[in-house]
């Protein structure tokens, strides 16, 4: 289990992560989420050592993570962390030989993968010669060509097409059906609601949401209610507990302050003609994340 | 299993000379230096030929001096090229000077000259050179001398001194050295003329190595930070395993291409020797020999089985210092253009120590000299150069050699901080107050 306890991390004076917790255990894919400079990537490079904590811990099955255990771990950085002049079948020898995997092992596993993911023919080529899709699934391989009891994964899908996302997924998945403990980061949102059971979400460094998925959307009070009625948008507007209305082609959109405040606008809804739609849904975990997101940032 | 620090060494190593670029500026490197010690070979093969003598045709309208002047000519070619080796050939030629300029338009060999000689009231002779085109300064400053000395010649023919003390005038003054130092003598005077014009030649593969070195270092950091990749190494392995598998494949490379340098030299010569049967190349050989020669008999090769060792040594640990700061410039650095701005200073000083072991015999026991000799990076070439001059000795080479491993030491105690810092940050922004904050540590 990979377990993050109170870690806070200073640059000088610059805090850019704030006693930050979570645990993610084997079989799991957790979610960091949080804007361009929340403080993801410099928790992934604590986790992966290359950062000193200043305060707080980051075990792996309850030891310290140093150079003893990096070997179980597979790292995507966001950017491109390929030598571009190394061909695929180089780079991945490299990377695999780091991590202290045989050479024999490496190749087997790379001609595997590379099948898997329909690329075998660019083993001989150099990196700086394929696609940006291509190179992204390089990176891939290289990070999970040690079948690592911990995955990273910084912005897996950056430069893929939608048919390559879903090849990643699959990938994704397996690797946790087998016991990797995977962490995810990603501004798509679908993604990781569709792969992540628990996540945080990261303002300025500080987790403002923390903990299961499930939980998190049936705590988050705002609901929206799609309906289909013969009312106006300044009727439902005026409705007790209506935050917002956002009126579609055919159907209105009520953001409703919580669950309670369902009742009132269904009263309102049951007195109008042609009634045909009146759906309670739970809230997106993009809406979450900019509510939360733009909250923390009025404060 | 091999040793990360093995294998990140042999990669480093690996992705420098196993490229097509290696290879290539290798071949240009033999093909160049061979071509320079066979370039007498090559001309002659286009077209000239340095056996040929240049004539030089006289009109002796004092019919007393051709003899004189054959003579004098003789002597003044033989002092700069050796007994029989003189490179002109003397004919005199009984045409008026119109007849004469027919004959230089007409001779193929545009070097050839004529000269007349008139009597003359006030100067006892006088000379008329012509020529088809300019002639070279060493042809000017011979033929002029030897045409002084002519005259000198015919004046005192002219006196009352018998041949007898005529001879003895002609002859070449005999010089006798003495050193009031007894462990001085002329074979060590000759080699330190000579070792002054040699050794800088001798120590230019060591600049050209140190650059070498410097930019593969940088350029490799900078690549693998540029590209993040380092993020990915110094995950799984320590930064100082990773800093020094970069100056152990940097010394590597510069020993390899150091050994390459001196194996085309060698072949080079080897082809120079073998069809050497040309002045020119002949002299090449035969000044290698004679400095060979030399250094053998003076005193200072009686310490060469000590200086060799010892400058080698120096060379070494001073590669070294290059390749520990080159890593440490690097990992400040975020791309590789601000790392070759970084490198100048770098280089900068090599440079220095270039030119003052060549300045070193001009300015012989200047002070200033001797104490920047004990300067690391500058010390490797400097202290040899001063050593082979004999103005310091084994002692002095001794201490900048400690001096070079405190300089290393140093490097790898602080250096190493900074390199741990430094490889993983890509902002620019505060670099010096990171740099010394992680010295503080």
């Amino acid at each position: 289990m990979l377990k993050v306890s109170s870690v806070t991390k200073y640059y000088g004076n610059f805090l850019a992560v704030d006693n930050l917790s979570f645990e993610v255990k084997p079989g799991e894919i957790f979610g960091l989420l949080g804007v361009n400079g929340a403080g993801k990537t410099t928790t992934f490079r604590m986790i992966m050592g290359l950062l000193d904590l200043s305060e707080g811990s980051i075990t792996l099955d309850g030891k310290n993570i140093d150079y003893s255990v990096t070997d179980q771990i597979g790292f995507l950085t966001e950017e491109r962390s390929l030598l571009t002049k190394l061909t695929v079948k180089e780079q991945c020898l490299f990377y695999g030989t780091l991590k202290g995997m045989k050479e024999s092992d490496i190749l087997k596993k790379l001609d595997s993968l590379l099948k898997e993911f329909e690329i075998s023919e660019y083993k001989e080529r150099k990196i700086k010669e394929l696609s940006k899709g291509n190179q992204q699934k390089i990176q891939f391989i290289t990070a999970i060509i040690n079948d690592p009891k911990l995955l990273i994964l910084d912005e897996p899908f950056t430069g893929l097409d939608p048919i390559n996302v879903e090849q990643f997924k699959n990938k994704i998945k397996e690797l946790a059906s087998k016991g990797s403990m995977i962490i995810f980061s990603s501004h798509r949102m679908e993604h990781v609601e569709l792969f992540c059971k628990k996540l945080v979400v990261l303002v300025k460094g500080k987790a403002v949401l923390n903990g299961n998925l499930k939980e998190i959307k049936e705590n988050y009070r705002k609901k929206d209610i799609m309906l289909k009625a013969d009312i106006t948008k300044e009727e439902l507007e005026k409705t007790k507990g209506v935050v917002e209305v956002v009126e579609m082609a055919d159907e209105f959109d009520v953001k409703i302050e919580s669950q309670e405040m369902v009742q009132n606008v269904f009263e309102k809804v049951s007195k109008c003609k042609n009634v045909t739609k009146f759906v309670v849904e739970e809230p997106s975990l993009n809406d979450i994340f900019v509510a939360k997101v733009g909250e923390a940032y009025e404060k | 299993m091999r040793s990360k620090l093995d294998y990140l060494t042999g990669i480093s190593l690996k992705r420098k000379i196993k490229t097509k670029w290696f290879l290539f500026a290798n071949i240009a490197l033999a093909i160049v230096m061979i071509a320079l010690f066979n370039i007498d070979s090559i001309i002659t093969y286009f077209g000239g030929d340095f056996n040929e003598k240049q004539k030089v045709y006289i009109v002796d309208n004092t019919n007393e001096s051709f003899d004189l002047f054959d003579e004098q000519l003789k002597v003044t070619s033989e002092a700069l090229y050796g007994e029989d080796n003189s490179s002109y050939e003397v004919e005199k030629i009984d045409k008026t000077e119109e007849e004469a300029k027919k004959l230089l338009n007409e001779d193929d060999e545009s070097k050839n000259i004529v000269i007349i000689f008139n009597p003359s009231l006030n100067n006892v002779i006088e000379f008329d050179m012509i020529s088809k085109e300019y002639m070279d300064l060493v042809d000017t400053q011979l033929l002029t001398a030897a045409l002084n000395n002519t005259k000198i010649a015919l004046a005192l023919s002219k006196t009352t001194i018998d041949q007898k003390e005529l001879n003895k005038i002609y002859s070449t003054a005999v010089i006798n050295r003495t050193y009031l130092d007894e462990e001085k003598n002329s074979a060590d005077e000759n080699m330190d003329m000579i070792m002054s014009t040699v050794f800088p030649i001798i120590i230019l593969p060591f600049f050209m190595l140190t650059i070498f070195l410097v930019q593969m270092i940088g350029a490799e950091v900078n690549d693998e930070k540029t590209t993040r990749s380092m993020e990915i190494i110094i995950a799984n392995v320590p930064p100082k395993t990773h800093f020094f598998a970069k100056v152990i494949a940097g010394n590597l490379f510069v020993i390899i291409q150091g050994i390459l340098l001196f194996s085309y030299a060698g072949i080079g010569l080897l082809i120079s020797h073998l069809i050497g049967n040309s002045s020119i190349t002949g002299g090449i050989t035969s000044q290698m020999q004679g400095v060979v020669d030399t250094v053998l008999s003076s005193n200072f090769g009686n310490t060469l089985y000590l200086v060799l060792p010892l400058t080698l040594v120096l060379m070494l640990l001073t590669f070294l210092g290059y390749s520990l700061l080159a890593g440490i410039l690097a990992s400040m650095t975020t791309n590789i253009e601000d790392f070759q701005q970084m490198q100048a200073p770098i280089i900068v000083i090599s440079l220095i120590g270039y030119y003052l072991s060549m300045m070193a015999g001009l300015f012989e026991g200047a002070t200033f000299i001797k104490v920047l000799s004990f300067v690391p990076l500058i010390s490797a070439i400097l202290s040899p150069s001063l050593l082979v001059l004999g103005q310091i000795g084994i002692v002095e080479i001794s201490i900048s050699i400690l001096l070079v491993v405190l300089f290393d030491y140093l490097l790898i105690k602080y250096g190493l901080k900074i390199y741990k810092v430094g490889i993983l940050n890509y902002s620019s922004k505060d670099l010096w107050k990171k740099v010394f904050k992680a010295i503080k540590n």
